[in-house]
């Protein structure tokens, strides 16, 4: 069973990076929406493989929240975002698409270099997909600090939750399922709050560029 | 039983003030009244931990206290209380109106109630969700008045606060990785004491990296640079009581579930890996919160970079062995007592002066003689001076350094504190004399209302001219705990 397990753990990682790396050349809130909904369906996906595979029914469970809650709760609200700040594209971030490629291509082998001694150390099947797990993680860390819209800020803020949870799943096969549930509800929790947050900052100051957030200085 | 009346208070006083709507004025007053039963259970935790003892409760030892949990506790009870009787909702004319006044009975509860869980909670995993959670819940407050400064003071918090914290979570899973790949996967695995008993065993690299993560995440919180640039807007642009919690017990949370895994962490490696990053980043806090204080012109934010100094002095003792951790602790609580003081009395300032530019709140001697009185003695405490309990531990901690043999460390270290204090001291100068605006109101409102600061100045002084016995033993007993 191992090769087509690995293999398949290491083909879901592959895809959640790619849908990670593909807020680096779209600009429209759509498509973020999007890549986000198919990297969470994609991580529900790999849950269950692993579910399967080990015999793990916590997993299934875990499996089904990812797809009911980052599948299809939060793409259904940031849809409905879309309407009002669907206009405000990320026409100019602070870095441009082909530096910011560059850049994930080097925090990918960065990621690898850092997973060294943990994929040597495990025995389990999915341990190659770790190090694209880390890399997802930085990859979504760059997207924060680099663009400027803040519903871009908070797509890339989902996408590094679902960094953190798929190396969860990869190295773990899920943490313990008290520890699980508080953070499905910090998550729900949090993004409403961003939500909110980011009506506000478009009611106070008209858009939702964070460029303008300047005025705190020292 | 004790850690209902420790958690339960809190979560009955935001359920009341939800669910009466609009706000009514004996709601506050119950919530506040409320306030005293966690600080009552904290100080029973207290009493029992001296004895020998250590409390858990629930299936698979749910809640857990040990000295160090009791400490933290007790800070936040303590704070908690103050914020209750003197933030929003019950003097007549505070500024705010019903829907805020709620809100803030709400939200601050359960901030309060997020920080005693995560200092309680016995799982590592629990102890992230909550600390994850009072992000949520007090970012909920800053805005409690809707401008641009604290809109955007609150998107920077809730942005970094909670990307912050995603990384000490990808920490906790690198630990747990190793603790399951050792030992197979247990419902207990990530309990405290678990990890602590498997550590010796566990891999250097894999918990090293954890760490690394796990400093990021919580320092993010505990205001370390250079994850600290939340810190001085949110701090700013609060409602004070809310700037209070945050300042005064919020980052003693963050260092407190530092120290957890700091302990986790030494067992296996050595304490010479932490110690190494945590006096990198403290003396990097120190050198930005010192320099960023000289050219301040707002008092709340010079109060917000006195707390990273603050943060930055705690961290550095965690450094340098028991009697430095002894220092640290000690630091934090003054730290606690102080800012939560301060931060108060800065909001009745706020309040008089409607500016928090201190070339605009100037001549507080002559309008406000009491509260000019307790903000100057504060003052002199946060910049260490005597006779005040932050004296006392930045005494305790540069000794602590220099028998660990730290002596230039020391050296960089105070003269980062002789420069926070001329800038401080050149501040309050200013605050406190000149001339005031013309048409200010003269004298002391709600003289009621500096009673609190009065009673943390009485704290201050008595621990700072002698340690009270229980409590040097309590500390005793988390030094113990820290550094076995």
């Amino acid at each position: 069973m191992s090769p087509l397990f690995s293999q398949l753990a290491v083909l879901g990682s592959s895809l959640t990076l790619i849908f990670a790396l593909m807020l680096l050349w779209h600009r429209s809130v759509h498509a973020y929406t999007t890549a986000f909904m198919w990297q969470s369906v994609v991580l529900a996906a790999i849950a269950a493989v692993v579910a399967y595979f080990e015999r793990e029914t916590e997993l299934y469970f875990v499996a089904a929240m990812f797809l009911l809650l980052k599948g299809w709760l939060i793409p259904r609200l940031l849809r409905r975002m879309e309407e009002p700040f669907g206009a405000e594209q990320e026409l100019q971030p602070y870095v441009n698409t082909a530096t910011s490629l560059l850049v994930c291509g080097l925090l990918v082998l960065f990621a690898y270099a850092v997973c060294r001694p943990v994929v040597a150390l495990s025995r389990l099947p999915t341990r190659a997909g770790m190090p694209l797990a880390l890399g997802l993680i930085f990859v979504s860390l760059f997207v924060i600090a680099s663009r400027k819209k803040a519903l871009t800020q908070v797509i890339g803020f989902l996408m590094l939750e679902n960094g953190i949870a798929l190396l969860a799943v990869l190295g773990t096969y899920g943490i313990p399922f008290v520890v699980e549930i508080g953070v499905f509800l910090d998550l729900l929790l949090g993004f409403m709050v961003m939500q909110l947050f980011i009506y506000r900052i478009r009611e106070t100051f008209e858009s939702i560029d964070v460029e303008q957030l300047g005025r705190l200085r020292h | 039983m004790i850690f209902l009346l420790l958690l339960f208070p809190p979560l009955l006083a935001a359920a009341l003030a939800a669910l009466v709507k609009p706000y009514r004025g004996w709601v506050g007053w119950i919530t506040a009244a409320l306030s005293f039963a966690p600080l009552g259970a904290a100080l029973s935790i207290c009493a029992r931990v001296l004895e020998g003892e250590v409390l858990t409760s629930g299936a698979g030892e749910f809640l857990r206290a040990d000295g160090l949990s009791a400490l933290l506790a007790l800070c936040i009870g303590f704070v908690a209380a103050l914020a209750a009787w003197l933030g929003p909702g019950l003097a007549v004319d505070d500024g705010y109106d019903a829907a805020e006044r709620r809100s803030y009975r709400v939200f601050s509860n359960l901030f309060a109630f997020t920080m005693l869980l995560a200092v309680t909670a016995h799982n590592v995993g629990v102890m992230w969700v909550a600390v994850e959670a009072t992000t949520i819940t007090s970012a909920m407050l800053i805005p409690l008045h809707i401008t641009k400064a604290s809109v955007e003071a609150s998107w920077k918090y809730i942005l970094i606060g909670s990307v912050g914290i995603a990384l000490a979570f990808v920490g906790t899973v690198l630990a747990y990785f190793d603790f399951v790949n050792l030992a197979g996967e247990q419902p207990t695995a990530l309990n405290w004491t678990s990890l602590l008993h498997s550590a010796p065993v566990l891999h250097d690299a894999v918990l090293k990296l954890a760490f690394v993560f796990i400093l990021i995440g919580y320092g993010t919180k505990a205001g370390l640079a250079p994850m600290h640039t939340w810190l001085p807007d949110a701090h700013s642009e609060s409602p004070s009581a809310l700037s209070a919690m945050m300042s005064g017990v919020l980052l003693a949370v963050a260092i407190y579930a530092i120290v957890r895994w700091k302990i986790v962490v030494d067992a296996a490696v050595g304490p010479a890996f932490t110690n190494r990053l945590l006096i990198a980043l403290s003396l990097l806090s120190l050198a930005i919160a010192a320099f960023s204080l000289i050219g301040q012109r707002n008092y709340k934010r010079m109060l917000a970079y006195s707390s990273i100094e603050h943060t930055g002095l705690t961290c550095l003792g965690l450094a340098l062995g028991p009697l430095g951790i002894f220092a640290a602790m000690l630091h934090m609580v003054n730290h606690t007592v102080t800012k939560s003081m301060m931060f108060l009395l800065a909001g009745r300032v706020q309040q008089r002066y409607r500016s928090t530019e201190i070339a605009e709140a100037t001549g507080l001697a002559g309008t406000m003689p009491v509260t000019a009185g307790f903000f100057a003695a504060g003052m002199f405490a946060i910049a260490g001076l005597p006779p005040f309990g932050l004296f006392i531990s930045e005494f305790a901690l540069v000794r602590a350094g220099f028998a660990a043999g730290r002596a230039w460390l020391m050296a960089a270290v105070l003269v980062l504190v002789v420069v926070a204090f001329t800038a401080l001291v050149t501040h309050l100068n200013r605050m406190l004399y000149g001339t005031p605006p013309q048409s200010i109101f003269v004298g002391e409102r709600e003289r009621w209302a500096l009673v609190p600061p009065a009673l943390c100045l009485l704290i201050l002084l008595i621990l700072g001219l002698m340690l009270p016995e229980p409590f040097s033993r309590l500390l005793n007993k988390v030094v113990e705990i820290a550094a076995p």
